[in-house]
C-alpha cells in the first residue's frame, strides 16, 4: 500500500464513525474539469490531487486548520453533508470540456463546476454553466476575456493576466525606487497561445506606460523542436529584463538554449505558468537560479499564513511534492466554493450563486498571500494581489512585496 | 445487371429513409444529455467522414488535411455572425462555399502528387492553415472567437439547453452527405473516379480527365466539410485554431470512413457509429483516472479494426448479404 | 543583424538539421523498403528518450554511454512491431495503403497512452551529463557540446547506414526493394529482411532519441513535433533516399532557423512548409526521390 492509499485508508477509518450519522444529509456534488490526458495532463493530475486534498480538509475529521472550511466534518449548515468531487477529463479540448461540464451537471447533478487550467476550456465550460444556470468557479484560467463577457454564473478566485502583469510592473517600479537602478528595456518572449497572447498584450501596454522600451517582441511556436534562434534573438536584444510567458517544456528549453549560446540574461521575470512547475526546476537545474516569477502563492509566507505548512503537508503526503502557484489556487477555489455552499445552507445553484456574490473571506482565512476573496459584479476576485518570487537554491522564495519577502531580491540590472 | 443495380439503389434509398425517420423520432425519447451529445457528435462525424469518403474513398485521394476545410468553415460562419451579423443559418452556406473553394485551391497544386507524397502534402497544407489562423489577429488569433449566447431561434441556430434541434440539424447534414454519395454512386463520375483511384494509366487511356475528376471530388468533399465545421462551431460555442484546425481533426474526419469501409455508402456512418461513442465514452469514464487508459483503448481499437477488417466493418454485413466476396 | 548573429543562427540550424535528418532516415529506410509510412515514428523516438531517462534516473549512466543499449532496444522494438502488426497490415488484399497508415497511427496513440500510464504526464529532463551546459566558443559563435556530439553521432549513423548497404544484407535489402516477389526465388526471406529493415529504422530514430535526450525534455507528446518535421524531411528528400533525408534535414534546419530570424519565430515552420511545397512543385518526388 503506497502512502497515498494509506492516507485515504486512514481518513476513511477516522470518518467511519461520523459517516453513519451524516448519511441523512446528501452529498453535495461538485464537478471538476481538467486535462487528465494529453498535453496538459501533468498540470491536470496535480490539480486532481489538490482538489482531493481540499475535499479532505472540508470533509475529514481533523484538528481545525486555519482556513475557511478548515474545521472539517463537512458542510455544517447542510447537516454535515459531504462535498463529493466528480472529475472529468477535458483533454484540453474545448468541445470535450463543454460536453463533460454538461455531463457533470445533468448526470452527476453537480451543483457547481470548478476548473479548468487552460482558458479555451474555461471559455466553453462557462458557456455551459451559463446555460444551465450553475456557478462556474475558475480556479486558474487566467485570460481576462473570460470575465469580461459579463456572464452571470462566472466567478474567478484567481487573478487574471492583467492583474498578474500589473503586479510584475509594480515590482519593477518598486525595485527601481529601492535600488536606484531601473529596468529601461524589456524583451517579450511568449508562446503563440491564448495565454501568451493575452499576457504579452498587457505587458506591451504596461511597458509603454512605464516608459520602458520593448527591445524584442518574440512570439514563438509552442513545443517547437528547437528554440536556439529565439535564444539568439534574445541575446542580440540583451534587454534589462526578459519577460517570458511559457509552459514547462518551453521554459526548460529556452533557459538551456540561452545558456548554450553563452548568454546570461540580466534578469528574467516570468509570467509563472511553466516556470512555477516542479518539472521546470528539475529540468532547468542550476540555470533556474535567480530567475524571478510572479506567483499568486508563497509557500514561504507561513508567518503570515500559518495554515500553509499544514495544508502543504497534506498535499505533499498526497502527491509527493510541494504546493505551487496552480495547486494552491485550486485548493483555495474549492474552499471558497464550499464556504459559499455552506453559507447558502442549500445546494440549490441560485442560492450558491447568491452566496458567492456575498463572499467576503479575509486573506487570513486563506493559504494565499492575498488580501482576501471578494467578487466584483463580473465575478472577478478583486483582492488577489500577486507576489514576485525568485529562485534560491532550487526553490522559489518570495521577494516582493517587500514586507512579505522571505529573502532579499537579487537585482543585477544596471550594475 | 443494370436492373440489379437500380433495384439495389432503390433498396438503399428505402433503408436510408427508414433510418432517417428512426433517427428523427427515437432521440425524442432520450432525456440524457450525454447520450444526446454522443449521438450528435456521431452524426456529425458520420457526415464529415462521408464528405471525406467522397474524395478519399471514391476518388482514392487520401487527404490528411481536411481539418483545414473544417476549420475554415467554422471560422467563416462564426466571423460572419460576430462581425457582420449574418445569421449562422445563412452563414453556414457561405462556409460550405469557402470549404469547397479552399479544397480546389489546395487540390490545384497537390493533385500532381501521388500516393504518400500527396498525403504528406495535405498534412502540411493543413498545418500551414492552422499556423496562419493562430497568428492572424483579425480572426481572433490564438484567443479564438466566442459565439455570443443568443435567444434560442432557428435563424441563429441556437437552441439553449435543448439538444434535440441540434441533433436534427446534424442529422440533416449527415443525410445530405449520404444523399450526395448516393447520387455520385449512380452517376458517370462514380466510374471515372474509380478508374482514377484504381489505375491512373488505365483511366487516362479511357479518356478520363484525371485532374478535373480529382478537383470535382475535392470541391464536393471540401464544401460538405466546411458545412460540418460551421455546425460544429455553433454547437461548441467557442472556436480557436486548436479546437477546429489542429491536425488531429484531419485524422478524426478520415478515421470513421477508414474503419467503417472506404468507398462505400454505409462505411462512414457505421464507422462513426462505432468509433465516436467508444472514443467519447471511454474518455468520459476512463479519462478521469488520468492514466492514459482511454488513449490506449482508442489506439488499440484502431489497430485491431484496421487489421481484422481491412475493408472496414461494413464488409461484415456485405459478406452475409452476398456470400464470400 | 551582425555577422556573429548570422553565423550563430546558421550553426543552430545545422546542428538541429542533422537531428532532423537522422529522425527522417529511419522513416525513409522503412518507406523505401516496403512502401510504409510509419506514423508512430515520433513515438518510437519518445520511447528511446524515456528509456534514456529511466536508465539515467536509476543508475546515473550518461546518455552517451547508453547509446548502444537503447539503440539495440529500439532495434528489437522495431522488429517486434513489424512481426506483430506490420507484416499483417502488408498482407491485406484491399486498401493496403490506408490500412498501414491507420495501423501505425493507432499504434502511435496507443504508445502515447502507454507512456502516460507508465511514466505519468510530467515533463522529465536528463541533467548534469558529461556534456551538458558546455559549449565551444569559436570566436563568438557558440557550439553547444551536447548538440555537437549529437551531430557527430548522426553523421556516423548515416555512414553506418551507407556501410550496411554495401554488405550482403544491404544487397538483399536493395534487391527486396527492387522486386519483392523475385527475391523469394533466389532464397531471400522477404519477411526477415523487412523485419530487419524495421529494426534498423527504429534503431536509427532510437539513436536520434538518445542524443536528443542529452539536451531536450521528455514527455508523452514529445514525438509529435519532431515527427511532423520528419515526414516533411522525408517527402522533401524523396521517399527511400538516405542522401535525400540528409540534405533535406540540413535544408529544413537552416530554413527554420532563418525564417525565425527574418519573420516571426512563431511562423518558422511555415517557412519550412513553404520551401517544401515549392520544391514539390518542381520535383513531385522530392529532391532525390525515384519511387
Amino acid at each position: 500500500m503506497d502512502r497515498r492509499n494509506f492516507m485515504i485508508g486512514a481518513g476513511a477509518l477516522a470518518t467511519a464513525a461520523t459517516a453513519r450519522k451524516a448519511q441523512a444529509a446528501d452529498d453535495v456534488v461538485i464537478g471538476v474539469v481538467y486535462p487528465l490526458t494529453g498535453n496538459g495532463a501533468a498540470v491536470g493530475l496535480d490539480a486532481k490531487a489538490a482538489y482531493e486534498v481540499a475535499a479532505e480538509i472540508i470533509n475529514g475529521s481533523h484538528t481545525p486548520i486555519g482556513v475557511s472550511m478548515g474545521k472539517g466534518g463537512g458542510l455544517d449548515k447542510l447537516g454535515g453533508a459531504k462535498v463529493r468531487l466528480v472529475f472529468a477529463d477535458s483533454q484540453n479540448d474545448p468541445q470535450k470540456a463543454r460536453a463533460e461540464a454538461e455531463r457533470l451537471i445533468t448526470q452527476d447533478k453537480a451543483v457547481a463546476i470548478v476548473g479548468s487550467y487552460t482558458s479555451a476550456t474555461g471559455a466553453t465550460i462557462s458557456q455551459v454553466t451559463e446555460r444551465y444556470e450553475v456557478p462556474y468557479l475558475a480556479a486558474d484560467n487566467s485570460s481576462p476575456s473570460l470575465h469580461q463577457r459579463g456572464l452571470k454564473w462566472f466567478f474567478r478566485t484567481s487573478p487574471h493576466d492583467e492583474m498578474f502583469t500589473k503586479g510584475m510592473f509594480d515590482f519593477l517600479a518598486d525595485i527601481a525606487k529601492k535600488t536606484g537602478r531601473p529596468a529601461k528595456t524589456v524583451a517579450l518572449f511568449y508562446e503563440d497561445s491564448i495565454f501568451g497572447t493575452d499576457s504579452s498584450n498587457v505587458q506591451r501596454k504596461l511597458a509603454a506606460a512605464a516608459g520602458m522600451q520593448v527591445v524584442a517582441d518574440i512570439r514563438y511556436r509552442a513545443a517547437s523542436p528547437s528554440l536556439s534562434t529565439e535564444a539568439q534573438k534574445l541575446k542580440a536584444a540583451n534587454a534589462d529584463v526578459i519577460l517570458p510567458s511559457s509552459y514547462t517544456s518551453d521554459a526548460i528549453l529556452i533557459l538551456r538554449a540561452m545558456s548554450e549560446i553563452g548568454y546570461k540574461p540580466k534578469a528574467i521575470l516570468a509570467q509563472a505558468a511553466g516556470f512555477q512547475e516542479s518539472a521546470f526546476m528539475q529540468g532547468a537545474g542550476a540555470l533556474a537560479e535567480t530567475v524571478m516569477s510572479r506567483s499568486s502563492f508563497a509557500l514561504d509566507a507561513d508567518k503570515l499564513r500559518p495554515a500553509i505548512p499544514v495544508v502543504n503537508a497534506l498535499y505533499k503526503a498526497h502527491n509527493n511534492k510541494d504546493m505551487n502557484d496552480n495547486t494552491s489556487r485550486e485548493i483555495t477555489a474549492l474552499l471558497t466554493l464550499a464556504d459559499a455552499i455552506n453559507r447558502a445552507g442549500s445546494a440549490k445553484p441560485e442560492a450558491i450563486r447568491a452566496a458567492l456574490v456575498a463572499t467576503d473571506i479575509p486573506g487570513s482565512a486563506t493559504i494565499m498571500p492575498w488580501a482576501g476573496v471578494k467578487f466584483d459584479e463580473m465575478g472577478q476576485n478583486t483582492l488577489c494581489n500577486p507576489v514576485i518570487q525568485q529562485v534560491f537554491g532550487g526553490a522559489y522564495k518570495t521577494v516582493w512585496p517587500f514586507d512579505l519577502a522571505a529573502k532579499d531580491v537579487i537585482w543585477t540590472v544596471g550594475t | 445487371m443494370d436492373n440489379f443495380i437500380t433495384r439495389r439503389r432503390r433498396h438503399e434509398l428505402l433503408v436510408a429513409a427508414g433510418l432517417l425517420v428512426f433517427a428523427i423520432v427515437a432521440p425524442m425519447f432520450i432525456k440524457d444529455v450525454t447520450t444526446l451529445n454522443v449521438i450528435i457528435l456521431s452524426l456529425l462525424f458520420a457526415g464529415l467522414a462521408q464528405a471525406w469518403n467522397i474524395l478519399g474513398g471514391y476518388c482514392g485521394q487520401i487527404s490528411l488535411g481536411h481539418a483545414l476545410y473544417f476549420g475554415m468553415g467554422s471560422y467563416v460562419s462564426t466571423l460572419l455572425y460576430v462581425h457582420a451579423a449574418v445569421p449562422p443559418s445563412l452563414g453556414m452556406f457561405a462556409a460550405a462555399a469557402v470549404g469547397g473553394l479552399a479544397a480546389l485551391l489546395v487540390g490545384w497544386p497537390c493533385f500532381r502528387l501521388s500516393g504518400h507524397y500527396y498525403a504528406i502534402a495535405t498534412v502540411v497544407v493543413g498545418e500551414i492553415g492552422y499556423l496562419l489562423f493562430l497568428n492572424w489577429d483579425y480572426v481572433g488569433g490564438a484567443t479564438g472567437v466566442y459565439i455570443p449566447i443568443a435567444r434560442p431561434s432557428l435563424l441563429n441556430l441556437q437552441f439553449g439547453k435543448d439538444k434535440l434541434p441540434y441533433l436534427h440539424l446534424v442529422l440533416a447534414f449527415c443525410a445530405a452527405t449520404w444523399l450526395a454519395a448516393w447520387v455520385i454512386e449512380g452517376s458517370r463520375w462514380f466510374y471515372a473516379w474509380r478508374a482514377v483511384k484504381d489505375d491512373v494509366v488505365a483511366a487516362r487511356s479511357l479518356g478520363v480527365n484525371i485532374f478535373s475528376s480529382k478537383m470535382a471530388a475535392a470541391a464536393i468533399s471540401g464544401a460538405f466539410t466546411g458545412l460540418g465545421g460551421a455546425i460544429y462551431g455553433l454547437y461548441v460555442g467557442y472556436i480557436d485554431p486548436d479546437s477546429v484546425m489542429a491536425g488531429h481533426f484531419s485524422i478524426l474526419i478520415a478515421l470513421p470512413a477508414v474503419l467503417g469501409g472506404v468507398g462505400t455508402l454505409w462505411g462512414p456512418i457505421l464507422g462513426a457509429a462505432l468509433l465516436i461513442p467508444m472514443k467519447e465514452l471511454s474518455s468520459s469514464y476512463l479519462g478521469g483516472s488520468g492514466r492514459g487508459v482511454d488513449l490506449m483503448l482508442y489506439g488499440a481499437m484502431i489497430v485491431i479494426v484496421a487489421l481484422a477488417q481491412p475493408q472496414g466493418v461494413v464488409s461484415l454485413f456485405r459478406r452475409r448479404a452476398h456470400g464470400p466476396a | 543583424m551582425t555577422l556573429e548573429t548570422i553565423l550563430q543562427v546558421a550553426a543552430g540550424g545545422l546542428l538541429m538539421g542533422l537531428i532532423y535528418a537522422l529522425v527522417a532516415a529511419g522513416l525513409s529506410l522503412i518507406f523505401g523498403l516496403m512502401d510504409v509510412v510509419n506514423f508512430a515514428h515520433g513515438e518510437l523516438m519518445m520511447l528511446a528518450m524515456y528509456a534514456v531517462f529511466v536508465i539515467w534516473d536509476a543508475s546515473g549512466l550518461d546518455p552517451m554511454l547508453q547509446l548502444p543499449l537503447v539503440a539495440a532496444l529500439l532495434f528489437g522494438t522495431g522488429m517486434v512491431i513489424y512481426r506483430g502488426m506490420i507484416a499483417r497490415a502488408l498482407s491485406v488484399q484491399f486498401n493496403r495503403g490506408m490500412v498501414q497508415i491507420f495501423v501505425t497511427f493507432g499504434l502511435a496513440i496507443f504508445i502515447r497512452g502507454a507512456a502516460q500510464f507508465v511514466w505519468g504526464g510530467e515533463f522529465r529532463a536528463v541533467n548534469n551529463t558529461l556534456l551538458s551546459g558546455r559549449s565551444w566558443n569559436l570566436g563568438g559563435v557558440y557550439l553547444p557540446l551536447p548538440q555537437l556530439a549529437a551531430s557527430v553521432v548522426c553523421l556516423a549513423a548515416f555512414a553506418g547506414l551507407l556501410l550496411i548497404s554495401r554488405t550482403e544484407f544491404g544487397k538483399a535489402l536493395e534487391a527486396t526493394r527492387e522486386d519483392r516477389d523475385a527475391v523469394a526465388l533466389i532464397g531471400i526471406d522477404r519477411d526477415r529482411i523487412f523485419a530487419m529493415g524495421w529494426g534498423l529504422g527504429a534503431g536509427a530514430v532510437g539513436i536520434a532519441g538518445v542524443m536528443l535526450a542529452g539536451f531536450y525534455y521528455v514527455g508523452p507528446n514529445v514525438g509529435a513535433s519532431f515527427a511532423l518535421i520528419a515526414y516533411v524531411t522525408v517527402a522533401l528528400g524523396g521517399f527511400g533516399s538516405m542522401l535525400g533525408a540528409l540534405v533535406a534535414g540540413l535544408l529544413i534546419g537552416e530554413v527554420e532557423a532563418f525564417t525565425a530570424v527574418i519573420l516571426e519565430p512563431s511562423l518558422k515552420q511555415i517557412g519550412v512548409f513553404a520551401v517544401y511545397l515549392a520544391v514539390l512543385m518542381f520535383r513531385p518526388r522530392g529532391l532525390f526521390g525515384k519511387l
